[in-house]
């Protein structure tokens, strides 16, 4: 999901429609089981991308900063979890035992990187919140280029990657998931339906956090007016710590289900690539918006899929055809609607 | 009984020099205006007072402890309530979850935003409504509200008629005055003659010191002491 195929589109001399091919692909194809199995793809690719932007934007909503290392931190849940996988899973591993050793990996990457970000609050964003935000941008992108250093280094050493053997967070997951499932007479990777229920797991936690606890009142409180929380005698600071750790902690969660994905994969790319696609969502959605980022992601993901689509069957021969598409989505909000389809016009901060 | 002391106290913006060792002290039970032209520093102290822009020198006293230097949160957990300049309400969230911000740490919330209600019967109608949808004087009312609920021993109340229709500035003036009942108040008000009705005592504050103070029985805009540091 890199910008690279871009790159070599230049000396394409392929037109980039095949008129033949449309023609062909429409007569072929059933219009409605279609635009079923693209929808229902597109909602698993959205289910995946609310999970890892729904923290980019709390933290933003509330905070006022971009964490800048948020893909990176979504890299080390897809290796973290791949490798409680790899060290659990065996050739003799049943469906059921996979599935649930799957979520031990899930609850312990959100567990520790949940960790890793209240303590990168503590100890480097909490000292510069009075500072500009240039600081906390350059702070946070130096954190991920360090997670992405050592990442490689680690993966080097120990033989992981680029050694292509190293396939074995994808491979254990097990057929139950990797096969399809009718819906409305097509088959849909059951693996999407599967994000698709842990996206919409996430996004009922998170909505239920927010709505129903009084945490999440100062939360959404704080995203409007940090200092009136203060005033009100609400220890903003507590928030601050936990919000932040649970940002990442999403974006790990969402690493994990990018790991079993045949399209990404864990790969050290997902860093710059997971947090490009999280901030056009957040962007399209409205920067701090839970809502937005559930349609957005939805918009993004379907968009995605239908590109996608249009290269598979041949009816356009550009590959970058989705990544063009996402990214003027994005250059058209910012023109139409600079606030996003949700946002507020001033939000969080200091 | 002295509720807020502020002694010798020096707040700047950045380098710009607000309070230059202003002192004013509360008493429990009372009402005190602090009245001066525009950008003298009268919300600058209540500013201070709260730990919002702290000071550089000096001191800030709440109820015999000295809070200077303290988070805002933890002054404002002592018993120091604000009703900000432009009410600040919380526009995304309804009026009942505004309320239930301020009322956290009570022993019973539920009880304490009943007891909102019945001080403002017209916030009760729009519980469920966002704060953003209500008008100024409602939106006053929310803001007046919120600062008394959580059980504060002191209010600071600032600017509570800006922007607001006649009829509207009655209604909240009604409000505060319930609601000096059982709070002290530091009311900042541009309008002098409505300070001078709600308070007891005043402060006139020029270029960030105290130059006149006293009570505000029979003080009109006209005194020579007054009019020269209120005109332009």
């Amino acid at each position: 999901m890199s910008l690279g195929p871009l790159a070599g589109t230049a000396a394409q001399v392929a037109p980039l429609v095949d008129p033949g091919a449309l023609l062909a692909t429409g007569g072929a194809v059933d219009g409605l089981q279609t635009a079923t199995r693209v929808l229902a793809e597109g909602i698993g690719k959205g289910a995946v991308y609310f999970t890892i932007a729904v923290g980019l934007t709390l933290v933003f909503g509330l905070m006022g900063v971009l964490n800048f290392a948020h893909g990176a931190i979504a890299m080390v849940g897809a290796y973290l979890g791949g490798l409680v996988l790899v060290l659990l899973v065996g050739a003799n591993t049943g469906t059921v035992a996979t599935i649930l050793v799957f979520f031990v990996a899930l609850a312990l990457v959100f567990a520790v990187t949940t960790a890793a970000g209240s303590a990168m609050e503590v100890t480097l964003i909490r000292p510069i919140y009075d500072r500009t935000p240039t600081y906390q941008i350059l702070l946070t992108f130096g954190v991920s280029l360090i997670i992405e250093e050592v990442a490689r280094i680690v993966l080097t050493l120990r033989g992981i990657q680029p050694n292509p053997q190293w396939q074995a967070p994808m491979g254990t997951a097990p057929d139950v998931l990797l096969g399809r499932t009718e819906l409305l007479g097509v088959g849909v990777r059951r693996l999407y339906l599967f994000e698709v229920a842990i996206g919409a797991v996430v996004a009922v936690a998170v909505w239920a956090f927010l709505t129903k606890t009084l945490y999440g009142l100062y939360i959404r409180a704080g995203s409007e007016d940090t200092e009136m929380v203060q005033a009100l005698g609400v220890d903003v600071r507590q928030a601050f710590t936990v919000v932040f750790g649970v940002g990442p902690g999403l974006a790990a969660v969402g690493g994990v289900l990018l790991m079993w994905d045949p399209i990404w994969g864990p790969s050290v790319l997902l860093s710059i690539d997971v947090l490009l696609y999280a901030f056009v969502v957040v962007i399209i959605g409205g920067l701090g918006s839970f809502t937005g980022t559930l349609v957005a992601a939805g918009i993004v993901g379907i968009a995605d899929s239908v590109t996608t689509w249009l290269f598979t069957t041949g009816i356009v021969t550009f590959p970058g055809l989705s990544e063009v598409t996402i990214f003027l989505l994005l250059v058209v909000m910012l023109i139409l609607r600079p606030q996003g389809l949700y946002g507020v016009e001033e939000v969080g901060g200091h | 009984m002295t509720t807020l002391e502020l002694d010798g106290v020096h707040t700047y913006y950045g380098e710009s020099h607000i309070l230059q060792g202003l002192s004013l002290s509360v008493e429990a039970g009372e009402i005190v205006a602090l009245v001066g032209r525009n950008g003298v520093g009268k919300t600058t102290t209540l500013r201070t007072a709260l730990g919002l822009t702290p000071p550089r020198e000096g001191t800030v006293r709440f109820d015999g402890t000295d809070v200077t230097g303290m988070e805002p949160h933890e002054i404002a957990a002592r018993g120091m309530g604000w009703v900000p300049e432009e009410r600040r309400v919380f526009s995304h969230l309804t009026v009942e979850e505004n309320l239930r911000v301020a009322a956290h740490s009570a022993a019973d919330p539920g009880a304490r935003i009943a007891g909102a209600y019945e001080l403002f019967p017209a916030l009760d109608r729009f519980a469920d409504k966002e704060a953003g949808d209500l008008s100024g004087g409602q939106q006053q009312m929310l803001a007046i509200a919120r600062g008394m609920l959580g059980d504060n021993d002191l209010l600071l109340v600032d600017e509570p008629s800006e922007g607001l229709a006649p009829q509207i500035v009655e209604d909240v003036v009604e409000a505060l005055r319930a609601a000096s009942a059982d709070t002290t108040m530091v009311l900042v008000e541009q309008n002098f003659r409505l300070a001078m009705d709600l308070a007891d005592r005043f402060y006139l504050i020029d270029h960030g010191v105290v130059v006149e103070e006293g009570e505000t029985a029979g003080v009109t805009s006209e005194d020579e002491r007054i009019r020269r540091y209120l005109t332009a």
